[in-house]
């Protein structure tokens, strides 16, 4: 018996190409192609360029678009440099010109090369040589190795234990295009690309002033992704960037590949399915975050950068609120705001109507309604449900599917499960009604905010189809609770709702003009709260009385 | 302390008007008028002056003890077992408006809205969600409250705005018709309820600024009576003296409401406001029932009390009375003696006598 108990328990290889334990022999050099900082942890360079050859030989072993260059200092035999870069992260022409030819032919021509000695090639390389605008020296070899893996040109010169990082970074990269996941009429259309730097850029072009703090620090123990922290020095709370830069530096992680990972990793409630950061692809979006006082978050690699803290109130806000005129826009804040209560409410204020509380609707209505359900032979909640259930795989097959076939999808949507469900009598018209209008409306207002919404709305379905409008409400007032405890980096969610904060409600439902905002938002704000002028609302031209 | 959240003056006024106006308001009107009739405008007047003396005792008790909620400065005042037996006396005291409270609210839903689920249901789940809420702690009742509060005011207001055609001042004529004696006995239910100030005692040391405790007090009687006021004079403008018949007379405003064929009986809305209002109300007082509790035993966290103090109101709130008709007649009979002599003005006068003549607490007068 304990024989075959141990049969079972005998540990299975369920990867047949890991190797057997005990049995490995390259686990360590693994290790050492993985993890290039570790290895070499305090080493410096030697004087001898082939000793620093043979080791960083040995680091790059069997990394084929590592390139090693050497070649000789103006002509001279006994002075040997080597150029260390990856292929496709470095501007060809400017390492062949600029450092090549420029060390090898053009420093003879410019210099008396009989002065040239091994021991002053240096001076003559980093000061007198070199064509590039950006240079730094060091002589740690995994300094070394993390400029050569960030798309730098590493120079060794033989005699000297230092190296030369110069930039020459320039690799293929997206261009700056029109924002896909938020789309305005008026306003800036660039969106952020992949480049950490060109982000940067386009934020430093927005924000003129060396008060804006770019800070940047490395994450992901094997990806060595480059972050940088934003933020407004005077603006922002120091708490706040502190707690930002505590949280970023207490991540110990294998690999950063997107903003999302870095969210997950240092958000206030992690298991809330309400977002207490955002995230964005709009520079103006972001310049706006850090004026009032917030802290961005920018990731290499990734269009989306992170904005903290996140406040309920901004699902309802876009960039453009602040780009057109006040007027209009607070309009269409109480639009998004009355389509925030659809998207929530709807479906579970239907079902409860149409199975509890009929008497609320004029007669009228309740008729029709009867005439159409008469035929469905499903429980309102079940119908609305499968509809509501329905939309969400449309939807996620919109996101997933190639693009060519994306017609295919609406016609099947629009018209086997819309037209053809009512005919067939499966469902009431008004449940499409209803299931559509939901839906259109959960994208009225922050994608990220909506999806929260999206998905709650099914628990509320069922308390409403459970205990009718007592039970919807009590699911609204338990989710208002919920909310109103959650905090974003200390400031409370649902400010400036509850705890009410009267001088922040001008940018809430309503948006009043520029000359009357006159304070940053009060909790984020509130280290520096005054943001313009008073007294500047425009007047026409005073008349003299004569 | 046992709460480490604070709130600001606003957060209390409006906590306090919800404490007051949440449930009372859907029955207010009948009660009053069963006495003054078409008068019963006035007897919410009197009523409003009445229970001013009420809110000045209680704030000038709390600003008395800016730190002590009232269970424990009843021990200061009395000495250490007699305070106990008052703090105890005033916990079953909270109790049992709070279990009255969540029969009130669940009868209504019932009765007027779900006539097949058991009253039990409703009763469990409202009191779990206020339990919930009670867990979360006082800074987010007072957030919550802040940001339902406005909605009730304007969804009722909104009401007797549809319900505006429908009013006719002739009904409040003949004017004085009541006994002075008759308007007295209709001002004594509202003033219990607004007598239910003195539950502020139990959340004045979590103001930030204990001082404003004062404003904070006579500012809510003013609005709760501005409010009441307003209440009496649609309902009966609507109905005349006949709603002394009605058990919501509100909520019968509500099914008179016609406007143009479509904006018809709004009365999701007045579901809504009871529902939240109610809730939010049995919150704050089951709230100052567990932290009472928590500091009459010297616990050193209020939490682990709200479940069993939950399953207490809702085993009380299915016995403290038959059905509906004992249960309001409870209310505007037997309630305003009651509470009014003893707990919400007897007791704090003189508690309030006792300190001053002992010159006790930290800033006198």
């Amino acid at each position: 018996m304990a024989a075959l108990l141990s049969k079972f328990r005998r540990p299975r290889r369920l990867n047949t190409l890991v190797p057997k334990p005990g049995k490995s022999n390259g686990d360590q050099n693994n290790q050492s192609q993985i993890d290039p900082g570790h290895a070499s942890q305090s080493r410096n360079l030697s004087s001898n360029i082939e000793d620093n050859l043979r080791s960083l030989k040995g680091i790059f072993h069997q990394c084929s678009d590592i390139i090693f260059r050497e070649f000789l200092f103006a002509q001279r035999e006994q002075i040997k440099l080597a150029l260390i870069y990856i292929d496709g992260l470095i501007d060809k022409s400017q390492v062949s010109d600029q450092i090549i030819r420029a060390l090898s032919l053009e420093v003879p021509v410019a210099t008396d090369e009989t002065t040239i000695t091994k021991k002053n090639a240096w001076h003559y390389i980093k000061m007198r040589g070199l064509c590039v605008h950006q240079l730094q020296e060091s002589q740690r070899l995994p300094d070394i190795v993390s400029a050569v893996l960030s798309g730098n040109c590493v120079l060794l010169v033989d005699g000297h234990p230092n190296a030369l990082i110069v930039d020459s970074r320039s690799w293929a990269a997206r261009s700056i295009e029109e924002s896909k996941t938020e789309t305005v009429i008026r306003g800036p259309r660039e969106s952020f690309v992949e480049t950490l730097r060109t982000n940067t850029s386009m934020l430093r072009r927005k924000i003129k002033n060396p008060n804006l703090k770019i800070e940047v620090l490395k994450l992901g123990e094997v990806t060595q992704t480059d972050i940088a922290i934003l933020y407004i020095n005077g603006i922002a709370n120091e708490g706040l960037v502190q707690e930002a830069k505590k949280r970023l530096s207490d991540i110990k992680i294998d690999a950063v590949l997107d903003s999302g990972y870095i969210q997950e990793l240092i958000r206030d409630n992690p298991n809330s399915m309400f977002p207490t950061i955002s995230h964005t692809d709009r520079p103006d979006r972001v310049a706006a975050h850090l004026l009032e006082g917030r802290v961005a978050i920018m990731v290499d690699g990734t269009p989306m950068v992170l904005v903290a803290p996140y406040l309920f109130i901004e699902a309802i806000q876009t960039p453009e609120d602040y780009y057109e005129p006040a007027i209009f826009m607070s309009g269409v804040r109480v639009l998004r705001i009355i389509s925030l209560v659809i998207a929530l409410t709807l479906p579970s204020l239907y079902i409860a109507i149409t199975s509890f509380h009929q008497e609320m609707l004029p007669t009228p209505l309740l008729l029709s309604l009867a005439a159409q359900r008469e035929a469905v032979p499903l429980p309102v909640f079940v119908e609305a449900f499968i509809m509501e259930f329905a939309f969400e795989i449309i939807r996620e097959a919109g996101i997933r599917l190639p693009r060519e076939v994306g017609q295919a999808v609406s016609i099947v949507a629009a018209l086997i499960i819309g037209q053809a469900a009512v005919q067939a009598g499966l469902v009431a018209g008004a449940t499409i009604i209803v299931v559509a209008l939901t839906a259109m409306a959960s994208f009225t207002v922050y994608y990220s905010g909506s999806i929260t919404f999206r998905l709650l709305r099914f628990p509320l379905m069922f308390l409403a189809a459970s205990f009718g409008l007592f039970g919807m409400i009590g699911g609204i007032i338990a989710m208002v609770v919920y909310m109103t405890s959650l905090r974003s980096f200390g400031v409370p969610y649902l400010a400036p709702l509850g705890p009410t904060i009267i001088g922040d409600l001008k940018d809430s439902a309503v948006r009043v003009p520029w000359w009357a905002m006159h304070k940053r938002p009060h909790l984020i704000g509130q280290n520096n709260p005054q943001r313009e002028a008073t007294g500047m609302q425009p007047k026409p031209p005073q008349q003299k009385n004569n | 302390m046992l709460e480490e959240g604070r709130i600001s003056g606003g957060q209390a006024l409006m906590l306090n008007i919800t404490m007051i106006i949440a449930t009372t308001l859907i029955s207010a009107p009948t009660i009053v008028a069963n006495h003054a009739r078409q008068d019963a405008w006035l007897a919410m007047l009197l009523a409003t002056l009445l229970a001013l003396p009420i809110a000045w005792i209680t704030a000038k008790l709390g600003t008395l003890f800016p730190t002590k909620t009232l269970v424990e400065y009843t021990e200061d005042i009395l000495g250490k077992w007699p305070g106990k037996l008052l703090s105890l006396l005033y916990l079953l005291w909270f109790i049992n408006i709070c279990s009255v409270m969540i029969r009130e609210y669940g009868n209504f839903i019932v009765d007027a809205f779900m006539m097949e689920t058991p009253l039990m249901i409703v009763n469990i789940l409202g009191t779990a969600l206020a339990a919930y809420t009670v867990k979360k702690g006082l800074e987010v009742l007072a957030r919550v409250n802040q940001i339902f509060l406005p909605l009730i005011i304007v969804s009722i207001l909104l009401v007797f705005l549809l319900a505006l055609p429908e009013m006719k001042l002739e009904r409040f004529l003949p004017v004085f018709e009541a006994h002075w004696v008759d308007i007295f006995r209709g001002a004594m239910a509202p003033l219990t309820w607004m007598g239910e100030i003195s539950t502020f005692a139990m959340l004045i040391p979590f103001l930030v600024q204990p001082g404003q405790a004062r404003h904070t007090t006579v500012i809510t009687i003013l609005l709760v009576g501005l409010f009441f006021t307003l209440l009496v004079v649609a309902s009966v403008a609507t109905f005349g003296p006949i709603i002394d018949n009605m058990i919501y007379p509100v909520l019968s405003t509500t099914r008179v409401v016609n406007i143009a064929q479509f904006i018809e009986r709004p009365e999701p809305l007045i579901m809504a406001i009871w529902i939240t209002g109610g809730l939010l109300k049995i919150s704050i007082f089951y709230y100052v029932i567990v932290l009472g509790c928590a500091q009459w035993l010297t616990l050193k966290d209020y939490r682990p009390l709200v479940l069993p103090v939950g399953v207490i109101l809702v085993a009380l709130s299915s016995i403290v009375a038959r059905n509906i008709l004992e249960l309001v007649h409870f209310i505007a009979y037997v309630w305003p003696p009651y509470a009014l002599l003893t707990f919400e003005f007897g007791i704090p006068l003189t508690l309030l006598v006792i300190a001053l003549v002992r010159k006790q607490g930290g800033n006198g007068p």
